[in-house]
């Protein structure tokens, strides 16, 4: 609409000048997306060549087939968000094909092929994500239609993250309570799903709510901190995580979800109160926690004193972590190499553990790359939400690359015994249809916001 | 067909190298985001900016009077516009999403240049995201912007180095700006005009 006026209100002295012209990024998203799908195949090969010798060409044509399936959310990006960020489709495809030729690698370890092996499922689910970026990108052509559904967005991911307690429905893998089964193609976790849909409501309701939770209240300290009764929001949010954490039995889902919140919410009041009141929440559950609930008592002592060899032996001890932690060691500077290393020894080595997996075949420097693909990742994220021009698209552009940074976080932090262990998915990267199709969904919406922010009239002094 | 250790280690760091590069080829691209905007050398025959016609130290709080006294300055080649309503310093009315429709450069490259107005908020600044690019020495990437605050036009210095600088008074706070009063950016000044 802008636009439309820009164009016919233009003056005749001087040609508005473009600096940008919109196929220039198209054009390098496009050259970006070829080295990327390059060293994709390059992974898978080196993969053959360093656990078989020989070179197998089954899965080169599944990973073309994917090639050719980005390549196509490339064009469908030149027709319908041409202004778009020309770096997120690239660093979303080349951690995705790592993370396929990494469970590859552990699919030949243990000898599975076929239906059976994960690595094939994993490319399927990464077409089917992709599919769903593609749909998302075509269906969603203005962020600011989500505005209008903010609270059927909410009330969706409510309902999502507490799907897998009806009980038939829900199931439950390794204690943690938050897989669903879908007939007989598998299980999906829902609340990968409901981080994107708690994320469009977070952006509505405080976009709407924010003048009160951010004007009044007493100043204590030199910090304003909010009146009593400001405190509802918040006391639900932090309800709902609790729950989660006893009912579902999932520490780090809680964490990112109240994580979410309070970060937006301190985005749009400004007020630093907000995230210490947050903080001092959560630490006091998860230390109530710790003490009464034994799956997290487990959790702080195979963290706390993992080396112990009674922790070590013990059922549910911290194995899984120390080895995990002998891989990353084993790895060195510049790792064994792809398909030289013995990453399957690890429990879950292409979900959970896909991080030590990757940290012992390409040491140090190889995690420093991938850790630095996710920080540009979620660069872009924070930028896009700085350009933004509305107060909804900032908020959630910034609440989307956050959700990745944070379970990032979450995630490689319980991996490299930061933090406590809990299991999440590291976004992309780790074998798991749900994460994937999230994933690609939150790429998609980065996109789509990043378009609408260039589309704007310009001039050029 | 068996590989041998030489060549797979030859290939580990290849493929390491091929991963860094990637990186900091994307790196290189985003150099404008972490460096600013190359700024661009200001030719000697642009138009003249006289710094004399700048009276930072009058009178900081009088801004509507200020405006107009600014403007008489500052702007006489852009007023010989056909606009003959505004008189300077006849009316200080502010500038509202009514009374507004374009922003008129009045001084710098690109004087006599008019940009239409809609709803949306302006960023002003060098980075290439902005609505409305600056590229001299004296911008910086994310300078000001104006934005619309209750139907009336507000100036927003977002920590600029050099300032910005309403009809000649250092904007420090967001501020609402009158109809044709000089707002001046760099060497760039501009009004909002009707």
């Amino acid at each position: 609409m802008s636009k439309a006026s820009a164009l016919t209100a233009r003056p005749a002295t001087e040609p508005v000048h473009r600096l940008h012209l919109p196929q220039k990024l198209r054009n390098l998203e496009l050259f970006l997306l070829l080295i990327a799908c390059f060293i994709n195949a390059s992974a898978v090969v080196l993969v053959q060549l360093g656990a078989l010798g020989e070179l197998d060409p089954t899965l080169v044509l599944l990973g073309a087939g994917l090639s050719a399936l980005v390549i196509s959310l490339h064009i469908v990006l030149r027709f319908v968000a041409r202004d778009a960020d020309p770096f997120i489709l690239p660093i979303a495809t080349l951690l995705n094909g790592i993370g396929i030729a990494m469970i590859y690698r552990i699919d030949i370890a243990d000898k599975e092929s076929g239906w059976e092996s994960a690595a094939v499922r994993q490319t399927v689910w990464s077409a089917l994500a992709i599919f769903c970026a593609i749909l998302v990108l075509l269906v969603i052509r203005n962020h600011r239609v989500l505005f209008r559904y903010t609270y059927i967005a909410g009330l969706v991911g409510v309902l999502l993250l507490f799907l897998p307690l009806v009980p038939g429905l829900g199931q439950e893998i390794s204690g943690a309570r938050v897989w669903i089964r879908v007939g007989s193609f598998g299980t999906f976790q829902p609340g990968e799903i409901a981080k994107i849909a708690l994320a469009v409501f977070f952006a509505g309701y405080l976009v709407r709510n924010r003048d009160s939770l951010s004007m009044v209240g007493k100043k204590i300290l030199g910090a304003r901190f909010p009146r009593f009764r400001d405190l509802g929001p918040i006391l639900v949010v932090w309800a709902l995580s609790m729950s989660v954490i006893i009912f579902q039995r999932d520490l780090g889902t809680a964490l990112l979800y109240f994580g979410l919140f309070l970060v937006m919410l301190y985005l749009a009041t400004g007020r630093l109160s907000w995230v210490i009141l947050g903080m001092g929440l959560f630490l006091g559950g998860a230390l109530i926690a710790s003490q009464t609930l034994n799956y997290v008592n487990g959790r702080f002592t195979n963290w706390l004193d993992a080396l112990n060899p009674a922790v070590y032996d013990a059922k549910g001890g911290s194995f899984q972590l120390v080895q995990g932690l002998f891989g990353l060691a084993k790895g060195g500077l510049l790792g064994t190499g792809w398909g030289q290393g013995r990453p399957e020894i690890t429990p879950v080595p292409q979900s959970d553990y896909i991080i030590a997996s990757l940290g012992e075949e390409l040491g140090l420097a190889g995690i420093f790359a991938i850790l630095a693909l996710y920080l540009l990742f979620v660069a872009r994220g924070f930028r896009i939400g700085f350009a933004g021009q509305d107060d909804f698209g900032k908020l959630l552009a910034v609440g989307l690359a956050f959700v990745v940074a944070l379970q990032c976080f979450i995630v490689i932090g319980g991996v490299t015994r930061v933090i406590p262990l809990t299991g999440l998915t590291t976004p992309f990267l780790a074998a798991g249809g749900s994460s994937l199709v999230a994933n690609w969904i939150i790429a998609a919406l980065l996109l789509r916001l990043s378009d609408t922010v260039r589309n704007q009239p310009r001039l050029v002094v | 067909m068996n590989v041998s250790e030489l060549t797979l280690l030859v290939l580990r760091i290849g493929f390491l190298l091929l991963l860094w590069m990637f990186i900091f080829g994307i790196v290189y691209a985003l150099r404008s985001d972490l460096f600013g905007q190359r700024v661009r050398k200001m030719k000697a025959d642009a138009a003249p900016v006289p710094p004399a016609a700048f009276p930072a130290s009058a009178v900081p709080v009088a801004v509507p009077v200020a405006a107009a006294v600014a403007e008489a300055f500052t702007a006489p080649v852009a007023r010989a516009s056909p606009g003959t309503q505004d008189v300077p310093g006849a009316q200080a009315g502010l500038a509202t999403s009514q009374n507004t429709t374009r922003l008129v450069i009045t001084s710098g490259p690109k004087a006599g240049t008019e940009f239409p107005l809609s709803s949306d908020t302006i960023t002003i600044g060098r980075s290439s995201d902005s609505s409305l690019v600056i590229r001299d020495d004296y911008t910086s990437t994310h300078h000001a912007r104006l934005m619309l605050w209750h139907d009336e036009w507000m100036l927003q210095d977002l920590d600029s180095t050099n300032g910005t600088f309403l009809a000649g008074s250092r904007v420090t706070v967001p501020t609402k700006i009158p109809l044709n009063a000089t707002v001046k950016i760099g060497a760039t000044s501009f009004e909002l005009r009707r």
